[in-house]
């Protein structure tokens, strides 16, 4: 890879985060109502995709135990309690796995 | 930990001094991966390319839902993008969520800005680290876990969003299953189909 080329790809990166931050006026009531359900449906598929591999295939025993102990901690609404519930079922899950 | 990753894959493939500079100039863990991944079986320039624009495509959603909360100048704005990453938007989104309406724009950026900051010095730290010979064996089957806990988290701090959280969360399985060479779009793809319909808030 030349330099060129790499500096094209950062700013291809920078671009597409600064495009909206930038350069979007500050949305109306209706349009920021629909921005608003976005970041919960993304991280949701986001942990998703991170449980997925190339394929469909699935994540192993202990990640697969981890989320699964972070989804128990979810009605807490707390992150920090869905961090310890990952921790714990991470290590159910590589006992069992 | 996943910058030490980056820095030992990728110094075969780039050498040290381009893989750092690729660090500190690009900061995005996973079209990184994807670069060296797509180098290492010989990839020319115009698909590196495309595969840079499809990646970030998330970042013009991401970068859309943090717009209504920002109330600096463009040039704030144009400074704090560059620390647009996964994670920190989940930081700041939170952490907005968290606080008053009145401080919900001082309160996004600020967290934004140093959970930009820290995690940015954290993967230059952990690319050095890599290219120097570092290794995370021991740890490295530990970290695939990281991201899909916090996630979780992440996603269930809202009651209000649950069923569109889980119907995401359903579509992405789907579109992944489906159409696997869009794995990494389909979290922000289902995102927004899920986030259009119906009217409360």
């Amino acid at each position: 890879m030349s330099p060129p080329l790499l500096l094209a790809i950062a700013l291809i990166t920078y671009g597409s985060r600064a495009a909206t931050v930038v350069l979007l006026p500050r949305p109306g009531p209706r349009f920021e109502t629909v921005l608003s359900r976005i970041p919960a449906a993304i991280f949701a598929g986001l942990a998703t995709a991170t449980l997925l591999g190339e394929g469909g295939t699935l994540a192993g025993l202990p990640i697969l135990g981890a989320a699964a102990g972070a989804l128990v901690a979810t009605p807490a609404r707390s992150l920090l309690l869905c961090l310890v519930g990952g921790a714990i079922g991470y290590a159910v899950g590589a006992l069992g796995g | 930990m996943f910058g030490t990753l980056y820095g030992a894959a990728a110094r075969g493939i780039l050498g040290g001094p381009l893989t750092l500079l690729s660090s500190v100039i690009v900061y995005s863990g996973a079209l990184q991966f994807a670069m060296v991944a797509l180098l290492g079986v010989g990839t020319a320039a115009l698909p590196l390319l495309l595969t840079a624009l499809v990646l970030n495509l998330r970042h013009l959603v991401l970068g859309a839902a943090l717009r209504s909360r920002f109330e600096s100048g463009p040039l704030g704005r144009a400074g704090l993008a560059f620390f647009l990453v996964d994670e920190t938007f989940g930081f700041a989104i939170a952490a907005g969520n968290a606080v008053e309406p009145a401080a919900v724009g001082r309160t996004t950026e600020r967290t934004l800005l140093v959970a930009g900051l820290t995690l940015y010095v954290a993967w230059l730290a952990g690319t050095l680290v890599g290219v120097l010979g570092g290794g995370l064996t021991a740890v490295e089957r530990a970290a695939g876990a990281i991201f899909p806990v916090l996630f979780i988290g992440l996603a269930a701090t809202r009651r209000s969003h649950v069923i569109r959280a889980l119907a995401a969360a359903v579509l992405t399985a789907l579109v992944a299953w489906l159409l696997p060479g869009l794995r990494m779009l389909a979290p922000v793809v289902a995102g927004v189909l899920v986030a259009l319909p119906g009217r409360e808030r």
